[in-house]
């Protein structure tokens, strides 16, 4: 194992720095590691491509990092069956080039992809725009390897893309923040890459216009597989490079199929939206790939050093964008899922954001959502409470954690409630 | 029995009888037999005493009540499951959800639908009619089995190809745990912090607690859609065509396949026009926007003449309720129904094999049904590849059980090898709990014992199913007892 490599680069995030850094090169090693480290009680801190090392609650201590880039083979790749079996530490751009030969995708999206790592996106569960359409990150996983504290691989799931033996845990990996283990192999499901692909892109002056499209969107006679709002600081920094419009809102649909159902689906939308959005912009096919990767990379594009994420019901999307004041925050929504994120654009101190966030939380919270911040000074960590509003169902997490790593060996104090 | 056994399962019935009235409470033999099993009839238990709970509040009491006098409990939807997931092992008390059976609320604007756990599934689809919006899980039996029993057992169905499981259709849930604390986890709202516990809890088979509420996902309809009947002389070509479907990078939502006997047994129950002497049709079906629809069709239909078969209907539907689409899938979905007319019983499988192995899994079942007499009839979801050989026997007679058993398990088997799983939709239940150290390492199970006694630390909720004795985990002793192994 090369433990000698770039050590300017290693840190626990938050400003904490590893005891050591491992860096397995296959899944024994990874095992022999923490075998060795868990006895010590060393906590351990799995990481993928480190570009979400700061999300999440502070830690309790310090320990060692387990980088996991060396994990990355392809294990399986059965393109007629539709699916892949990769190791945690495989990006999602060299994935995304493997199935590209076969002429498949995953349909899974997380800024800065050529890091991102598929371990680090389902630890963190990462989407993008086409979530809306196409599922999140859970929707596409059927089998999940990961190594407990004992030093053990346990496997849930399998390799098919139906299968309801035993407990899923695929499911409960994606999105644990590596509180359970450190996520070594997955498998997941792919798909064709379609033949189409087209962005509308359409300028709006009022919120209630907004809303309004929206709700029209909803029983369109079009099936988009994006539907994202964005305000006009947004726009400008998804669009940047693009000549495209901007207004003080705008509204991104977009469509994959076979050719002529997007067409159709273009001049379908132009119509229903005639009159209430304007200076439509389309690009389509290969013109459309830089905006779905800007939109996608809108999550990390932070200006600050703060960012919230709303998750609402759809409906209250809109009013929830409009609250967020536009001379300082920049505000991206997957609007259609009712996920609205928004980055501090200006600097504040902790006795001005908290009452907002707070204010913000609690319009959430009255919603059925909640609302956290995936980036936050740690000084301000605690006090704003970077997991949202405290959930009932919490004291279960607690106690799943508890029945999976009751040694608190990974990534203690990161995730919801202290775990 | 010992007066003090008496006395006890007096006072649990008078106990159940005050919490959910007497309309709702069934102790005799005869009442009970129709809960002695599922769609599993293999193995049969009556349970002590059927339950009929109306509200959150009265399974809240009656699992209390079980804690408090140790008796085993399991939960029960329609009974429709062919797992043996709702058998009362040991006896006990069987809490049946069939009349907590409201839709609470549907909301369209926000996709979602908040349903009792014995609504039926079909009954949301009704519901739904007009609006633009379906649920998508359609579980072959979806007029007979529940909402709940879907998400316990995270049931499948014919279009799970393009649509997902019901997990995928899941938000949250309410449940009550074997203590009788009631939890919510997920919500209205995608992605709320914390473990994806909804996830983990469909697909629990009754072993973590008793699912009292669920927040489902609404799906927008397509447009519309084709369906196709496709003929072919042999299942081989039928298989080739699956592949080569997927290969041409189409999604259908949904790919079934019959085989001889399927057809035969369907057509002369249902009439809808099968060719009898077919060797094997497949029933593809293409959705999404009509202006798409034309060119996904013609390739379809290119592929399967490619493949030495014949495009014998192709139905345009819109509504789906085109009385042609009503009949074909009609016939499918009461495939099993149709079996009676071969056969006084059935044994159904549920293996899954990669799509790509889908020829050698039905070459082997043909063999295996030969070498022990037993006829096969085979209609599966070819997409997905999941397979449900249908085993025909006379329950009577105890060596063709036995030749149905192995068969069976040679079956299973044969799934494991070529890398899959011995059930896609139907669950573990009693009946495959012996396939699962063959599916994973005593150190997987020990992981999901330690889950389920998370939820469920005494063990009283759905006692000996799922998870096999040895790994940690509670053993089949005899009626009403159970013990760490």
């Amino acid at each position: 194992m090369n433990h000698a490599a770039d050590h300017a680069a290693d840190t626990l995030g938050d400003g904490l720095s590893p005891l050591a850094v491992a860096r397995p090169e296959s899944i024994e090693q990874l095992c022999d590691v923490v075998k060795t480290r868990a006895v010590e009680g060393t906590p351990l801190f799995p990481q993928g491509g480190r570009t979400s090392l700061d999300y999440g609650g502070i830690p309790d201590a310090a320990g060692v990092a387990l980088d996991l880039r060396g994990l990355a083979r392809v294990v399986d790749y059965p393109a007629a069956d539709m699916t892949i079996t990769v190791e945690a530490g495989v990006t999602l751009a060299s994935l995304q080039d493997v199935l590209a030969r076969e002429g498949q995708r995953l349909l899974i999206e997380a800024p800065r992809d050529a890091e991102a790592t598929l371990g680090g996106i389902y630890a963190t569960n990462t989407s993008g725009p086409r979530r809306f359409g196409a599922g999140r990150p859970r929707d596409q996983i059927i089998g999940v390897s990961f190594v407990n504290a004992a030093g053990e691989v346990i496997k849930g799931g399998g390799r098919v893309v139906k299968n309801v033996a035993g407990y899923d845990l695929p499911k409960l990996l994606t999105g644990s923040m590596g509180t359970l283990g450190a996520i070594a192999q997955l498998t997941l499901k792919v798909r064709p890459v379609p033949e189409a692909s087209a962005l509308v892109w359409g300028t709006v002056a009022a919120i209630e216009q907004v809303a309004a499209l929206l709700d029209a969107l909803n029983t369109s006679a079009t099936r988009p597989i994006a539907v994202e709002l964005l305000n006009e600081q947004a726009s400008r920094r998804v669009a940047d490079g693009l000549d495209l419009p901007h207004g003080a809102w705008t509204l991104v649909v977009g469509f994959e199929d076979n050719a002529k159902s997007v067409a159709w689906q273009v001049a379908r939308i132009k119509e229903e939206w005639a009159g209430r959005a304007s200076a439509l912009a389309t690009l389509e096919n290969a013109a459309s790939t830089p905006l779905w990767a800007a939109l996608t990379n809108f999550a990390d594009a932070a200006p600050g050093d703060v960012s919230i994420l709303a998750n609402l019901r759809p409906s209250a999307a809109a009013a929830f964008a409009a609250l967020l004041d536009a001379s300082r925050w920049e505000v991206g929504a997957h609007a259609g899922s009712g996920i609205v994120r928004a980055h501090l654009a200006v600097a504040t101190t902790l006795e001005v954001l908290a009452p907002e966030v707070e204010t913000l939380r609690a319009r959430a919270v009255a919603d059925g959502g909640n609302l956290t911040l995936p980036r936050c000074p740690t000084a301000w960590k605690k006090r704003l409470g970077v997991w949202g509003a405290p959930r009932a169902d919490w004291e279960i997490c607690r106690r799943v954690k508890a029945a999976l790593d009751p040694g608190r060996v990974f990534n203690p104090g990161r995730f919801v409630g202290g775990i | 029995m010992s007066t003090a056994v008496v006395n006890a399962a007096v006072r649990l019935v008078d106990e159940l009888t005050a919490i959910v009235g007497v309309e709702n409470v069934l102790t005799e033999r005869d009442e009970k037999l129709v809960y002695e099993c599922d769609g599993y009839v293999i193995e049969k238990n009556l349970p002590d005493v059927v339950v009929f709970p109306t509200s959150t509040a009265d399974v809240v009491a009656i699992v209390k009540l079980c804690g408090r006098m140790g008796v085993p409990f399991v939960p029960r939807g329609a009974g429709t499951s062919l797992a043996g997931g709702t058998l009362a092992v040991g006896g006990g008390v069987m809490i049946c959800l069939t009349r907590m059976k409201r839709i609470v609320e549907i909301n369209i604007r926000d996709r979602y639908a908040v349903v009792e756990p014995g609504v039926v599934n079909v009954w949301l689809t009704r519901a739904l009619a007009g609006t633009g919006f379906h649920y998508a899980p359609d579980p072959s039996s979806q007029t007979a089995c529940t909402i709940g029993g879907n998400v316990a057992t995270n049931s499948g169905g014919p279009h799970t190809l393009k649509y997902g499981v019901t997990v995928n259709h899941v938000r949250g849930v309410e449940m009550v745990m074997p203590d009788g604390a009631v939890i919510e986890t997920g919500g209205l709202c995608e992605d709320d912090p914390g473990y994806d516990l909804t996830g983990l809890v469909v697909g629990n088979e009754g072993t973590f607690g008793i699912t009292t509420k669920v927040i489902v996902n609404l799906t927008r309809d397509p447009e519309g859609g084709r369906t196709l009947l496709a003929v072919f002389d042999s299942v081989d070509a039928a298989t080739e065509t699956v592949s080569g479907i997927i290969a041409a990078g189409i999604v259908p939502a949904a790919l079934e396949m019959l085989d001889q006997l399927m057809i035969q047994a369907i057509e002369a129950a249902f009439h809808f026009g099968f060719p009898v002497d077919a060797g094997a049709v497949l029933i593809i079906e293409v959705d999404g926007v009509d202006a798409g629809m034309e060119k996904d069709t013609a390739a379809v239909a290119e592929i399967v003449a490619s493949k030495g078969g014949s495009v014998r209907k192709s139905i345009a539907w819109y509504t789906r309720k085109e009385p042609e689409y009503v009949a074909i899938w009609k016939s499918r979905k009461s495939a099993f129904g149709a079996i009676g007319r071969l056969s006084p019983t059935f044994c159904t499988q549920d293996g899954v094999v990669p799509r790509t192995k889908l020829p050698h899994i039905l070459r082997f079942i043909n063999e295996v049904g030969r070498r022990h007499g037993i006829r096969v009839a085979n209609v599966f979801h070819a997409g997905d590849g999941n397979i449900h050989p249908i085993l025909l026997f006379d329950e009577r007679d105890a060596d063709q059980v036995k030749r149905v058993l192995l068969a069976s398990h040679e079956i299973l088997d044969e799934c494991i090898n070529v890398g899959g799983s011995v059930t896609g939709e139907h669950g573990i239940g009693v009946e495959k709990m012996e396939f699962m150290p063959k599916l994973f390492s005593p150190e997987d199970l020990a992981a999901m014992v330690a889950l389920r006694t998370t939820f469920n630390p005494t063990g009283l909720c759905s006692p000996s199913k799922m998870l096999p004795s040895g790994a940690a985990c509670l053993e089949r002793k005899g009626p009403g007892r159970h013990s760490p192994a």
